[in-house]
């Protein structure tokens, strides 16, 4: 089971990383359409389609690297204060009863909706610059298919977790810097209480 | 939901691609008031605005997988899926009226080129009609005044379907936007001219508090008409009484909205130009002749795909032989409008 | 049960859900497409091809025909098109590049220059070192739009350098978590994108309109900080020279002009191409990215690893915040769908409130739900549900939003989740107990309700620039 979600961890981080490097893009890709009107009074016909390809692939394809960071915001006001063992039970039926249904759809339906466009090799409407949003429309595919994958380790997460009464923590990874700030000022304080 | 009465009205969903306070809103009223009173209560048209199930431009997709019953809206807003769609509406202007391509979509062979389209290239689950043969669209709203091409080079320009290819080729960058959406984007800088369709649509969503200056007459949408769709399923399974009433509720609705837009959208420019001190410009002669050559271009272009050379075949032998007998026979309106109120006209 | 009922159970149901703690994105998917089967059911369509069937036909195809019958409802494809209104909305592009250009600034050594500038510019007013610590947070929370990262640097920065002062703990604690807030509602921030998106009021006029409201809350911020100082100077004594040094004037003014100006450009050149209209809040964020880049640059702060951090976190906060609205749009579609929305404007609108008397009662809910909840469930999923009811009392949304972002600086102050306040107990020094900031933290509060009174009562502070920006 460890070994599965490894696996599934780092599958979500790969593909998580590799399509937040879109922010980059993004950033000079409008800030090159921003010179090019000022500049040469020579907009872009393509900036507006391709920042929200950018930015909507970003976030789906990120969806399950966030939940494998545990980054998907939650009411957690009560969820904190229980056992681990509590978490996890709750969490294993609201996988199996509220994860799995949506993602399966978002899989299937998506699959429906983005085979229909290749058909007819559907472009942006927002521009005469004819931009591609076929391949665009399967990302909802893609990014169902890592989620579902993620939430079999999830599910996985709650079993073992019933069992130690402990979490399985992702590896190591970027923090945010009020998180890095807490965790060192944690580490000091033991060092002071040994 | 579940449990529907036996003698209840069979309710129709039909989405607008239209922001609720649109005029079009009233004129898409006008046809599902007159398929209520026809069907005597058999039929009951729940009419929603754009953006209310999805957005302006998804109705076809919506009215494919039946999450719409109905639509109200025009075919450029799915060209996206096939340039072809926008000559049903915003194509070349071949000399003909709206009036006139709308008589080619019914007599002229339009419609079954449409069938061919949307049910046989596209496998699209819908039947189309068409109605309401809309005046010829104003060049638009620009903040300072514009009168030859070179003035228009690198302005962001809101149009759509093929005239958004057309201005474009004019050295314009053109985005597509629905109706309710061209304010809020002239604010935020997204584009900083614009045409929608007619002074009270236009005067209805704040064109006037963003630019001053709003040029008539203009190629770019001579000839389109709404399209009324319906999700196929849906239809065939309706009794024939009841899909007669949909269909020709169309014909019935375009004479009405004729009607109200000559008294709106007349209305409406007076005010723009008394109220909201709107400076109304003809289009320029050059702009003008500019446009005619960048449609050429585009024909070229698009005539290197069979079907659409089709189309443009089938419209071209239309409007050859219709628009020489309407020409011919047209007297000069203009000369009578000068002779009973001399000096309005500024032609 | 009538349909309307079945939307109030489902928002019943859903709000209970919330409680149990699960990832709400999803919580919110499902129940949107579980409440959607039941409203989309329609037998006679979904099982058409079924029905059609003749006695002769196999049990294969009967049965796969079945199945087909059984996902045949329309809210599988309302649930991919509205999901794919959120990959595509225009509006929405500006969140991750704000995201970025915090993160990259956030990692680019600015906040010690900056608070150590101001310090000592500062040093002859009443409360020096509060004022200067807020100055800071206002400015660095406009850069970067989000909350944790303010709170905790300057916790660790300029917490110490106050007690060392011997500020009054509670005071000191409570400059840092209001101050470190202030970046939520002061343009640009992701708050208002996230609220123009949900509502569709335009985001340039929520940014115009933002401004002075915000500024009103920094200035009775300033306000209450001098005042208590000079009231009670033992709670703020006057720093030594041995603490905050005197700088001859010329040195100060290379310091402000190294550490001040750069970041205060940089977020004027945003903040002006988005309200006057030269760039799209989109390609403006896009230039305050590149921008930051520069400046991270010009600080020797850019190494690989923190452009690497930046872009990681970006995708994470933009990815928690997207699917949100994936969600939500999908419920929000079904429940007024079944009518929900229906029956509440009906209930509100039966209970002959006056506008004032609605606008109380619902900032008093949303002040209410800011205890347990954070600002992006409570713009996403709950402003919604007044959004309809606005038109009916005759408020505009431009003007509900600003006091809806006065109201959900709160959020992060008040317990049981007060973010702030958990940021600054978990770096702060031992000896500053968690009532100490709760504390501190009371008169600002009480400065978030002057505030919404003082905009309340002259709605020209909200709408005066939006007017004179954009004529209406
Ligand atoms: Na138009
Ligand atoms: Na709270």
């Amino acid at each position: 089971m460890t070994g599965f979600i490894r696996f599934a961890d780092s599958l979500s981080a790969w593909f998580g990383k590799a399509f937040a490097w879109l922010i980059v893009l993004m950033a000079f890709g409008t800030g090159y359409e921003v010179f090019v009107r000022y500049a040469l009074n020579s907009p872009t016909p393509w900036a507006l389609d391709v920042s929200f390809i950018m930015y909507g692939t970003l976030f789906m394809m990120g969806g399950a690297y966030t939940l494998s960071r545990g980054g998907h915001v939650r009411g957690d006001f009560l969820y904190r204060l229980w056992q681990p063992k509590t978490q996890a039970k709750v969490d294993l039926v609201l996988y199996l009863l509220f994860f799995f249904p949506g993602v399966t759809a978002l899989i299937l339906s998506g699959w429906k909706y983005a085979s229909r466009s290749w058909g007819y090799a559907e472009v942006s409407i927002n521009s005469p610059a004819g931009i591609p949003i076929y391949q665009f429309k399967t990302v909802m595919v893609a990014a169902g298919i890592l989620l579902f994958i993620q939430g079999i380790a999830q599910v996985m997460r709650c079993i073992l977790c019933i069992r130690t009464n402990q979490w399985l923590e992702p590896e190591e990874d970027i923090r945010e810097t009020e998180d890095i700030l807490l965790a060192r000022a944690t580490e000091a304080e033991k060092d002071a209480h040994p | 939901a579940p449990a529907v009465l036996a003698q209840s009205p069979i309710v129709v969903k039909m989405q607008t691609s239209w922001p609720a306070s649109d005029i079009w809103m009233d004129f898409a009223r006008e046809y599902t008031t007159r398929v209520e009173e026809m069907s005597a209560g058999r039929l009951k048209i729940d009419l929603l605005p754009a953006g209310a199930v999805v957005g302006a431009f998804q109705v076809m997709d919506a009215c494919n997988d039946g999450v719409l019953d109905a639509a109200h809206t025009v075919p450029v807003y799915w060209y996206g899926k096939h340039k072809a769609a926008s000559f049903f509406g915003t194509g070349p202007v071949w000399g003909g009226s709206a009036t006139t391509m709308l008589g080619w979509f019914y007599q002229g062979g339009g419609a079954d080129l449409y069938r061919e389209l949307t049910q046989d290239i596209l496998g699209l689950n819908v039947y189309g009609f068409m109605g309401f043969p809309m005046y010829a669209q104003p060049f638009g709203w620009f903040k300072k005044e514009v009168s030859t091409v070179e003035d228009l080079q690198g302005f962001k320009y809101r149009t759509v379907g093929l005239a958004a290819d057309l201005l474009q080729a004019m050295g314009m960058s053109v985005a597509q936007l629905p109706g309710g959406e061209i304010v809020p984007a002239m604010e935020r800088g997204v584009i900083d001219a614009f045409e929608f369709n007619n002074p009270s649509s236009d005067s209805r969503f704040g064109a006037q508090d963003v630019a001053k200056n709003y040029y008539l007459s203009s190629y770019h949408q001579a000839s389109e008409s709404f399209e009324f769709l319906f999700n196929k399923d849906f239809f065939d399974d309706l009794d024939p009484d009841l899909q007669a009433i949909l269909k020709y509720g169309v014909e019935a609705a375009s004479t009405s909205n004729t009607a109200s837009a000559m008294d709106n959208y007349s209305a409406d420019l007076e005010k723009l130009q008394t109220e909201h001190g709107v400076t109304v410009h003809r289009t320029s002669k050059e702009i003008l002749d500019a446009q005619l050559k960048a449609w050429d271009q585009l024909i070229a272009d698009l005539e290197q795909d069979e079907f659409m050379k089709r189309i443009m075949d089938s419209q071209r032998a239309w409007v050859e032989r219709v628009t020489y007998y309407e020409l011919m026979n047209a007297p000069d309106y203009a000369l009578a409008y000068e002779h009973y109120f001399p000096g309005k006209l500024k032609l | 049960m009538t349909d309307p009922q079945v939307a109030l159970m489902m928002l019943g149901l859903f709000i209970f859900m919330v409680f149990l703690g699960f990832p709400i994105a999803f919580t919110l998917m499902a129940m949107g497409i579980g409440f959607g089967y039941y409203a989309y059911f329609d037998g006679a369509r979904m099982w058409r091809a079924y029905n059609r069937l003749d006695e002769t036909a196999s049990w294969w195809d009967s049965t796969s025909l079945w199945i087909d019958g059984f996902f045949n409802n329309r809210i599988f494809d309302l649930f991919i098109n509205q999901t794919y209104t959120v990959m595509s909305n225009e509006v929405l592009t500006a969140v991750p590049l704000f995201l970025f250009m915090g993160y990259i600034v956030e990692r680019a050594n600015i906040v010690d220059r900056l608070f150590t500038t101001l310090n000592i510019a500062s040093r002859n007013v009443p409360g020096s070192m509060g004022v200067a610590a807020l100055i800071t947070c206002a400015l660095f929370a406009t850069a970067t739009g989000i909350v944790g990262a303010v709170v905790t640097l300057m916790g660790l920065l300029a917490l110490p350098a106050m007690l060392k002062a011997r500020y009054d703990k509670s005071f000191a604690s409570g400059i840092i978590c209001a101050g470190g807030t202030l970046g939520i509602l002061i343009p640009p921030s992701i708050m208002l994108i996230v609220y123009a998106a949900a509502s569709g009021v335009s985001i340039v006029r929520l940014y115009a309109g933002a401004l002075l409201p915000g500024f009103t809350l920094v200035g009775l911020y300033l306000a209450y900080v001098v005042g208590r100082s000079i009231l009670q100077p033992k709670a703020a004594p006057r720093p030594t020279a041995d603490e905050v040094p005197e700088v001859p004037f010329l040195r100060l003014a290379g310091m402000i002009l190294t550490s001040f100006f750069p970041l205060a450009f940089l977020i004027l050149a945003v903040l002006g191409s988005i309200l006057f209209g030269l760039a799209t809040p989109t390609e403006a964020a896009s230039i305050g990215a590149l921008g930051g880049i520069l400046l991270a640059f010009a600080y020797r702060a850019m190494t690989f690893q923190r452009m690497r951090e930046s872009v990681y976190l970006t995708v994470r906060t933009t990815a928690m915040v997207c699917w949100l609205f994936v969600g939500s749009y999908t419920f929000s579609s079904v429940f007024s769908y079944l009518g929900g929305e229906q029956v509440i404007t009906e209930f509100v609108s039966g209970l002959d409130l006056t506008p004032l008397q609605f606008l109380l009662l619902a900032q008093l809910i949303i002040f209410l739900l800011g205890w347990p909840l954070e600002w992006s469930e409570i713009i996403i999923i709950f402003v919604p549900i007044f959004l309809p009811l606005l038109e009916i009392f005759g408020i505009d949304p431009l003007f509900f939003g600003i006091l809806v972002a006065l109201n959900l600086q709160t959020s992060f102050l008040t317990p049981p989740m007060a973010m702030s306040a958990y940021y600054l107990k978990g770096i702060a020094p031992p000896e500053i107990r968690l009532t100490q900031i709760f504390a501190g933290v009371m008169p600002f509060l009480f400065m978030v309700f002057v505030s919404m009174a003082i905009v309340y009562n002259f709605p020209q502070i909200v709408f005066y620039l939006p007017e004179q920006i954009y004529g209406r």
